[in-house]
C-alpha cells in the first residue's frame, strides 16, 4: 500500500492545506486504495498528531480549525465511497450549549475534534433545551450527549439534562459528557454526568472509549 | 463534628470564629483579601501564609501552588478549612494602584444638578473614581480606589453569582460604604461640612449599578441576558445609605443600552462627543468586557464581548494590577528585551500595559511565533517575571476578542476601517496601552492605530458632565435607546474573525 501517499495526506491536513488534501484523497482513490485506509491512516492520523499537540498546547484553537477544515474537505470527496465500501462511524454524539448560554467556541472545538476521532456529530448549537439534548439522543440513537457551558450561571442546565435522560430512561445505552471553563470532575460526579475532560482533544479519547464500551 | 469556637490569628489580629469556616471567607467578608474567581480555587490569587490547625492542601492547591510555596506555608485561602487555632499572613500589597481620573470634557452649557456641590462616581468592576464639583464647574477634590466588591469575585459574572447566593445584600453594603468613604474624604479636603453635596451621578456598568442599587442581577446571568432595568433615574440619597451626601440629594443614574453595555459606556460615548461629530467612529473600553461602540451614518451599534481578565492582570501566572513591583513597559533595544518595573521596585509580576508590550517584544524577537508557539516556555521578560505558553494562549483569546468585536461592529454596519476617522479608547487600560503595540500583537486593527485617540477615564467625565449640566440628561437617554446591541456570541462573522485574529 502507498504509505507514503497516506503520510503526505496527514501532514498536508496537519498544515491545514485542505485543497491539497482534497486533492490527494482523489489521488490516492484513484490508485486504488482503500477508503477506510486513507480516512483512518491518512485524515484521522493527521487530525490526531494536531489533537495531541493541542493537549500539550502546542497548537492552539487556529492551528486545529484549518486542520479540521482540510479534513471535513478529504471526508466530503471519501463519503461516497466509505459508504460503498460499508465502513462505518466510530459513533454517535450529539453537542451543545446548554441553554441560557451562547458560546459556542469551545463547544466547536469540540466537535471538531470527535470528527477527529471519525465520530458522527449532530450540533444542536447554543442555547439547548435539556429535552432538546434527550430527545435528540433518542431520535437519532446518539451514545453520547455532550453539553458545554461557560458560564457558572447555566452549568447548573447540565444537571438537569442528567435528570431528563433518566427520566426519559435511557442511561444505560446514552453517556454524558461535559465540558467548559466551570466545570470540573467533582461537579461532573456531583451531578451523576459520566466523563468530564479538560481539553477538546481529551473529550474526543473519552468518546471514543465511550462508545467502544457500549458496542461491547 | 461540632463546631467550637477558636482563634484565628490574621497578621497579628486575633479573630474568633468557628471550626468548618473556610479562611476565604472569613478574609475576604471585611476586604482583606481579594478572591477573583470568587472561591473556587481557579486563579490561584488568594495566597496567603498559613499555620496551626488547618486543612491539608487539596488537589487544586497542590496544582496551583509551586513545591517550595506549600513548602512554605504558602495556602490558597479559598481552599483551607479552619480546624483549630490558627495563624496567617496576608502578602502586602505595596504602593497604591494607578487609576486614572483625568478625562477632558468637551465645551458645554453649565445647569448643575446641585447647589452646594455634586459628586461624580464611576463604579469600575476593579476600580471606583470620585471627584467633587463646586457650583462654578470647579473640581474640589478627587479621589480613587479598588472595588471592595473583588472579594466576591474579579468579574461581573461571579459577583452576580454570589449575589444570587444570598450575598446581594452584602455586596451593595460593601460598594455603598467605599462610595460614602469617598465622598466623606473629598468633602473634607474640599473644606465642606460633612453630608453637604446635593447631588451626584453614579455611573458604571449596568451590573455594577444592579449591584449597588440591589436590583435582582438574575436576569443578567444567563441568555437572552435581558436587562429589565434600564436606569436613565433618580433616586434620593437616604433610599441608597448614601449618607455622604445629603439626604435628599437627588443621585442620578445613567441610562445603560443593555446587560453588557452599561451607563460607563453611554457616559464615555457622552464626553467622547462622538456623537456630535461627523463621519464614521469608534469607541472602546478594554477591560474584563470589552465593549464598543459604533457610530456610522445616523446609527449607534453596541457590542460586549468576553476578553477575560488578562489585561487586568488576571489569569496570567504572574499578572497583578498596575502596582510598584509591576512590569508595566517592554521594549526591545539592539535585540535584547529590556523591561521597566512601577515603583523602580524589584520586579513582582506583570500588568496589562507590561503584557501587551511583553508579547509584542517576544514576537519582535522571534522567540514567539505567529501561531502563538513559545520556543521556551516559560520566556523571561526579567528575571523573575516571565511569560508562560498558557499566558500566551489567554492573551491570544482576548485580543482577539476585542479585534474581532471591532470588526464585527464594522460589519453589521456596512462600515469598514477606510471609513474610521476616530477610534477612542477609554478607560484605564487604555490609558497605559502602548498603541503601537496594541497593533504589533492583534489587539487593535493595524489599519486603526492612527485614528486611535487615548480618553482616560471617559466614564468618570461623562459622569461629570450630566452632573454640571441637566440638560445633558435627555441627550444622554435619547442616545442610549437608539443604541442597536449585537450580540457577538451568535454572530457567524464574530466566530470567524474570533479565530482568524487569534493568530499574531
Amino acid at each position: 500500500m502507498n504509505t507514503e501517499l497516506l503520510n503526505e495526506i496527514s501532514e498536508n491536513l496537519q498544515r491545514g492545506k485542505a485543497k491539497v488534501v482534497k486533492e490527494l484523497v482523489q489521488k490516492a482513490l484513484d490508485e486504488g486504495l482503500e477508503p477506510g485506509a486513507i480516512l483512518n491512516e491518512g485524515l484521522l492520523s493527521g487530525m490526531n498528531v494536531i489533537g495531541e499537540k493541542f493537549k500539550t498546547n502546542e497548537v492552539y484553537v487556529p492551528e486545529v480549525l484549518v486542520a479540521a477544515r482540510a479534513m471535513n474537505m478529504g471526508v466530503g470527496v471519501l463519503k461516497p465511497y466509505l459508504a460503498e465500501a460499508g465502513v462505518k462511524a466510530a459513533g454517535r454524539v450529539c453537542i451543545g450549549t446548554v441553554q441560557g448560554d451562547l458560546h459556542d467556541i469551545g463547544k466547536n472545538l469540540v466537535k471538531l475534534m470527535f470528527e477527529g476521532k471519525g465520530l458522527e456529530v449532530i450540533d444542536l448549537g447554543t442555547d439547548v433545551s435539556p429535552d432538546t439534548f434527550v430527545q435528540t439522543a433518542i431520535d437519532q440513537n446518539c451514545q453520547i450527549i455532550a453539553c458545554s457551558a461557560l458560564l457558572t450561571t447555566t452549568m447548573g442546565v447540565m444537571e438537569e439534562v442528567v435528570k431528563k435522560a433518566e427520566a426519559a430512561g435511557i442511561r444505560d445505552k446514552v453517556k454524558i459528557m461535559i465540558g467548559g471553563a466551570p466545570v470540573d470532575d467533582a461537579y461532573c460526579k456531583k451531578i451523576g454526568a459520566d466523563v468530564y475532560t479538560p481539553d477538546a482533544a481529551s473529550a474526543a479519547d473519552a468518546a471514543v472509549e465511550l462508545c467502544k464500551a457500549l458496542a461491547s | 463534628m461540632t463546631e467550637k469556637t477558636v482563634t484565628v490569628t490574621v497578621d497579628g489580629i486575633p479573630h474568633v470564629c468557628e471550626t468548618g469556616a473556610v479562611l476565604g471567607d472569613i478574609l475576604s467578608r471585611d476586604g482583606s483579601l481579594a478572591m477573583p474567581c470568587g472561591g473556587h480555587g481557579r486563579c490561584g490569587k488568594c495566597r496567603v501564609r498559613a499555620s496551626g490547625e488547618i486543612s491539608p492542601p487539596d488537589e487544586k492547591e497542590t496544582k496551583l501552588l509551586s513545591g517550595a510555596e506549600l513548602e512554605a506555608g504558602v495556602r490558597l485561602a479559598c481552599r483551607v478549612t479552619v480546624l483549630g487555632d490558627c495563624a496567617v499572613s496576608i502578602p502586602q500589597e505595596k504602593g497604591s494602584a494607578r487609576i486614572r481620573t483625568e478625562g477632558e470634557l468637551p465645551s458645554f452649557e453649565m445647569n448643575p444638578a446641585f447647589s452646594r456641590a455634586g459628586a461624580a462616581v464611576d463604579i469600575g468592576t476593579t476600580t471606583l473614581a470620585a471627584r467633587l464639583y463646586g457650583p462654578d464647574g470647579s473640581i474640589l477634590a478627587e479621589d480613587t480606589r479598588l472595588n471592595p466588591e473583588s472579594a466576591f469575585g474579579a468579574d461581573v459574572i461571579t459577583r452576580m453569582e454570589a449575589a444570587l447566593a444570598g450575598h446581594a445584600g452584602e455586596i451593595a453594603a460593601s460598594v455603598r460604604s467605599a462610595v460614602n468613604d469617598m465622598i466623606h474624604t473629598l468633602t473634607r479636603e474640599a473644606g465642606l461640612p460633612e453630608g453637604s453635596p446635593d447631588a451626584a451621578v453614579i455611573t458604571g456598568n449596568t451590573v455594577m449599578l444592579y449591584l449597588l442599587t440591589g436590583t435582582d442581577t438574575e436576569p443578567l446571568t444567563h441568555a437572552p441576558f435581558h436587562a429589565p432595568r434600564l436606569f436613565g433615574e433618580t433616586v434620593r440619597a437616604a433610599e441608597l445609605e448614601l449618607d455622604s451626601l445629603d439626604p435628599e440629594a437627588a443621585v442620578y443614574f445613567p441610562p445603560c443600552a443593555g446587560a453588557f453595555v452599561g451607563a460607563d459606556m453611554l457616559c464615555s460615548l457622552l464626553s467622547s462627543d462622538i456623537c456630535r461629530k461627523s463621519g464614521t467612529r469608534l469607541l472602546t473600553d478594554i477591560g474584563t468586557n470589552g465593549e464598543m461602540i459604533l457610530k456610522h451614518g445616523d446609527k449607534l451599534y453596541a457590542a460586549s464581548t468576553a476578553a477575560g481578565p488578562a489585561f487586568e492582570g488576571a489569569g496570567i501566572s504572574m499578572g497583578m494590577g498596575g502596582r510598584d513591583g509591576a512590569v508595566d513597559r517592554v521594549r526591545v533595544t539592539d535585540g535584547v528585551i529590556e523591561a521597566h518595573v512601577i515603583g523602580d521596585a524589584e520586579p513582582v509580576g506583570i500588568c496589562g500595559s507590561g503584557l501587551v508590550d511583553a508579547v509584542a517584544a517576544l514576537l519582535e524577537t522571534e522567540l514567539l511565533d505567529e501561531t502563538g508557539y513559545l520556543e521556551d516556555d516559560p520566556a523571561v521578560i526579567l528575571d523573575p517575571v516571565c511569560l508562560t505558553q498558557d499566558d500566551i494562549r489567554a492573551v491570544q483569546l482576548a485580543k482577539s476578542a476585542i479585534h474581532a468585536g471591532l470588526r464585527t461592529l464594522l460589519v453589521t454596519a456596512g462600515a469598514d476601517c477606510g471609513d474610521v476617522k476616530e477610534l477612542g479608547v477609554a478607560g484605564g487600560f487604555g490609558s497605559y496601552l502602548d498603541i503601537r503595540n496594541a497593533g504589533a500583537i492583534g489587539l487593535l486593527p493595524e489599519e486603526l492605530l492612527p485614528k486611535v485617540r487615548v480618553l482616560g477615564n471617559a466614564a468618570l467625565a461623562g459622569a461629570s458632565m450630566l452632573l454640571l449640566s441637566r440638560d445633558l440628561r435627555e441627550e444622554c437617554e435619547a442616545e442610549a435607546a437608539r443604541v442597536e446591541l449585537v450580540s457577538l456570541a451568535a454572530n457567524p462573522t464574530f466566530a470567524a474573525e474570533y479565530m482568524e485574529r487569534m493568530m499574531f
